[in-house]
């Protein structure tokens, strides 16, 4: 059976999407489902080693409260930690993320930065040509 | 036979799927597991899981307000 392919471009660094990234991937990677996520402008920082991403859609700023409150509330449902779930996808070869090398310049981002487990940074035509062939591409 | 039953009660989207997929990746083609979720995502999200990895799905059963799948490995 041929792997279906999906790519995702995640251009905002905010804690839904950091975890709508994992939930996806590890889900992606029980259905033998390939996954490709391109990091791009705010969304590299997700995959920067010592960033801790803020809920974004709070009805009021909250300093990082609602980062906590969500991860609380996630752990009750069985998810201790969104980077273990990404970890486990990467590791068994169905998730695969990308840093956009134009936003590491812009942002003065190191690959050393960046967790060990990221795949090699790619420009826009890398990620394009993973899309060629990809059944579906959706930004996040 | 029902080889294991596991329950994921408590347990929500999408950690039931990736449980149960891992289970499943320890058994032998024709032994059959039972899962136990009361995630209502459980509903869809375990039979689209399945057909992906192509195990059998013989049945679904509603217990109070959990579900009950009984899965084979093909």
């Amino acid at each position: 059976m041929v792997m279906k392919k999906m790519n995702y471009i995640v251009k905002d660094h905010s804690f839904e999407k950091f975890a709508m990234m994992a939930i996806l991937g590890s889900s992606a990677d029980a259905m033998d489902i390939e996954m490709h996520f391109f990091c791009t402008f705010w969304g590299l920082k997700l995959l920067k080693k010592n960033f801790k991403p803020k809920a974004r859609g709070m009805p009021f700023p909250m300093k990082g409260m609602g980062a906590k409150m969500f991860k609380k509330r996630l752990k009750k449902g069985g998810i201790d930690s969104l980077l273990d779930l990404i970890k486990d996808a990467v590791e068994n070869g169905s998730m695969k993320l990308y840093p956009c090398t134009t936003t590491m310049d812009l942002m003065k981002i190191k690959r050393e930065d960046l967790f060990d487990f990221v795949e090699e940074p790619i420009g826009a035509a890398g990620f394009l040509e993973i899309c060629d062939d990809a059944d579906a591409v959706i930004s996040l | 036979m029902v080889e294991k039953t596991v329950d994921y009660t408590g347990f929500r989207c999408p950690i039931p799927v990736l449980k149960t997929k891992k289970e499943l990746k320890n058994l032998t083609s024709g032994q059959i597991i039972e899962v136990i979720s009361d995630d209502i995502g459980s509903k869809k999200d375990i039979p689209a899981m399945l057909k992906k990895t192509g195990d059998e799905l013989i049945e679904i059963r509603e217990e109070d307000k959990s579900l009950i799948f009984k899965i084979k490995k093909t």
